[in-house]
């Protein structure tokens, strides 16, 4: 997926207890976050961002509802109308072997299920190359991005303040 | 609140039903068969589901000790009081084990002479299945496991006073915790096999200690939510946010499944083996006790799996309390339908239609609460004894600020 270009300003911070504060700060003096970027999950950081609760779970469900059909529905069509045999004395429609296997395709359906749609979200699949703002937040930095496109120097001056007031380690802008 | 509270007026409640339960056992016992079948049934079956659920106390906190978790010490007294149980356990069992020395009951079928000498299959498993394992034998596997609950204990309420910051209690509980998980994953399935699967002496399945310990466990979990509900509702716990209860929760609903997975697995492979010797124990089961047969099963997987899958219902007093209440009753009702068609069928050979075997009865359900108010002025009168917060615990902070 193409991404529209975006002038960006970001800062580092070295802490993520540094980074929710500026965060908190952030929110109080109605600047626009336009995102967070971390190494890893930071505890308490979604609420302050105020992000919704990812609805991936709902497709989950759906496509585990699907495996299950599938298999169970499957099943019950091969073993009653396609090909009835019978395996060690049991009727032709035994509910409790097609158990396994029902659970099976449930969770094989949500999981590749979840991860495909998760990748589309995001833009994401194989040679497909996410532009990234510094490298260190692969690593051992927290990032805080503004967008800076449509803004006037003194507002960009003003964001600058900010992340100097804020502790950040580095301040730089970019074109992504 | 750091201390905790036993008021008069909770004593009163337990001690009520505390004597609800003696009455129930009481009235079991005039109306009775000749060796007071129902009666011991009964007794057997309370004493086993709390002191397993004591025993698996003791078995999560270990674990979380050895696996360096922090989350639960907010309310780790609880496990502890819980885990403390086993004395009164110990006492129960062993009372149970004089039993089968003196004729006071007919529970086991292995515990009858002249029935082993004329039995193969008896007289087969007689090395295992006979007096001295199941009393010395219990006695010292659970002397053992008292031995590691008080140490543990003792570790605990030493680090609140003598606590510093080389943790030495904490290193000496990994160095306890780490021989207590493989002797309770060890002796907790001979225990189960003596206690519970040789009232059907015939019948051997190697799923079967598996799948009462998981039982057990989100008994346990249930009891802890149902605790930690009440006594946060009086202000106790104020540590012990809905992050904890979310965890808990979460236990309750993988174990609820982990239990549904052990429970198939064995029926599965009977059904699809088909062997008259197997088959005979779900057989009975089956076609005599259809209505906790089905009840088993749609309440202790089918409503707490579509209840607590939703994230929401994890993080509420109501759902979370509604849960436990049920999952505590359906175990022990589960337990019911492991001992009593075997029982009956030791005492009384083909007979089906005894009052307080099919389903349980007032009777059952009385001594059921006898046995619960114990549990609960045990639990509580430990409470008493320590710090609500164990102050000094290196985990504290990070359990307090504990976020899922």
């Amino acid at each position: 997926m193409k991404h529209p270009e975006k002038n960006v300003i970001f800062g580092l911070y070295d802490d993520e207890e540094i980074l929710k504060s500026a965060v908190i700060k952030a929110n109080e003096d109605h600047l626009r976050i336009m995102d967070v970027y971390t190494p890893f999950a930071v505890h308490g950081l979604d609420p302050l961002l105020d992000l919704k609760e990812s609805r991936i779970h709902i497709g989950g469900f759906v496509y585990g509802l699907t495996g299950t059909l599938t298999a169970f529905l499957g099943m019950t069509w091969i073993h009653t109308r396609d090909w009835p045999q019978i395996y060690g004395g049991k009727p032709y429609w035994a509910i409790l072997s097609f158990v396994p296997i029902t659970f099976e395709l449930t969770v094989l359906f949500a999981s590749i299920g979840m991860v495909v749609t998760f990748y589309i979200i995001n833009g994401q699949g194989p040679g497909v190359m996410n532009p990234i703002l510094h490298p260190s937040i692969t690593d051992d930095k927290f990032c805080i991005a503004f967008e800076t496109g449509g803004l006037e120097n003194s507002e960009v001056d003003k964001l600058r303040n900010f992340f100097n007031n804020t502790g950040a380690s580095l301040v730089e802008t970019k074109t992504i | 609140m750091n201390q905790f509270i036993f008021e008069t007026r909770q004593k009163t409640i337990f001690g009520i039903m505390m004597l609800i339960g003696l009455i129930s056992l009481l009235i079991t016992f005039m109306g009775d068969d000749q060796w007071h079948t129902r009666f011991w049934s009964n007794v057997l079956h309370n004493s086993v589901f709390f002191t397993g659920i004591a025993l698996m106390a003791l078995f999560m906190i270990a674990a979380k000790i050895t696996a360096w978790a922090g989350w639960y010490t907010v309310f780790k007294r609880l496990w502890e009081s819980f885990s403390l149980f086993l004395i009164p356990g110990f006492v129960l069992m062993t009372i149970i084990a004089i039993g089968i020395w003196a004729g006071w009951h007919h529970l086991y079928q292995w515990a009858d002479k002249a029935v082993v000498a004329s039995d193969p299959v008896l007289t087969g498993k007689s090395s295992f299945l006979n007096k001295n394992w199941y009393t010395f034998g219990g006695m010292i596997i659970m002397g053992g496991w008292i031995f590691f609950a008080l140490k543990l204990r003792g570790l605990s309420l030493d680090q609140d006073t003598n606590g510093d910051t080389n943790f030495t209690q904490a290193h000496k509980m990994r160095v306890w915790a780490a021989p207590t998980l493989p002797f309770i994953g060890f002796s907790s399935a001979a225990m189960i096999w003596l206690w519970v699967m040789s009232v059907d002496a015939h019948w051997y399945s190697t799923l079967y200690a598996w799948w009462t310990s998981v039982s057990l466990m989100v008994s346990m979990i249930a009891l802890t939510i149902i605790i930690l509900i009440t006594l946060k509702i009086r202000g106790y716990f104020p540590l012990v946010t809905i992050e904890h209860l979310h965890d808990l929760g979460k236990y309750l609903f993988a174990f609820s499944i982990f239990w549904t997975y052990m429970w198939f697995s064995q029926f599965m492979l009977i059904w699809y083996g088909n062997i008259p010797e197997e088959t005979i124990y779900f057989n009975i089961r089956l076609h005599h006790y259809p209505v906790i047969f089905y009840i088993n099963i749609v309440c202790n997987f089918a409503i707490p799996f579509i209840v607590l899958l939703r994230n929401d219902t994890k993080r509420k007093y109501g759902t979370l309390m509604f849960i436990s209440c049920l999952l505590v009753f359906t175990h022990w009702i589960n337990f019911f339908l492991m001992l009593k068609p075997g029982i009956l069928q030791t005492a009384h050979p083909d007979v089906y239609n005894v009052p307080g075997f099919n389903i349980p009865g007032f009777l059952e359900i009385g001594t059921f609460v006898g046995f619960l108010g114990l549990f609960f002025y045990f639990v509580f009168s430990r409470l008493e004894k320590a710090s609500l917060v164990p102050r000094r615990d290196p985990y504290l902070m990070e359990s307090a600020s504990h976020h899922t």
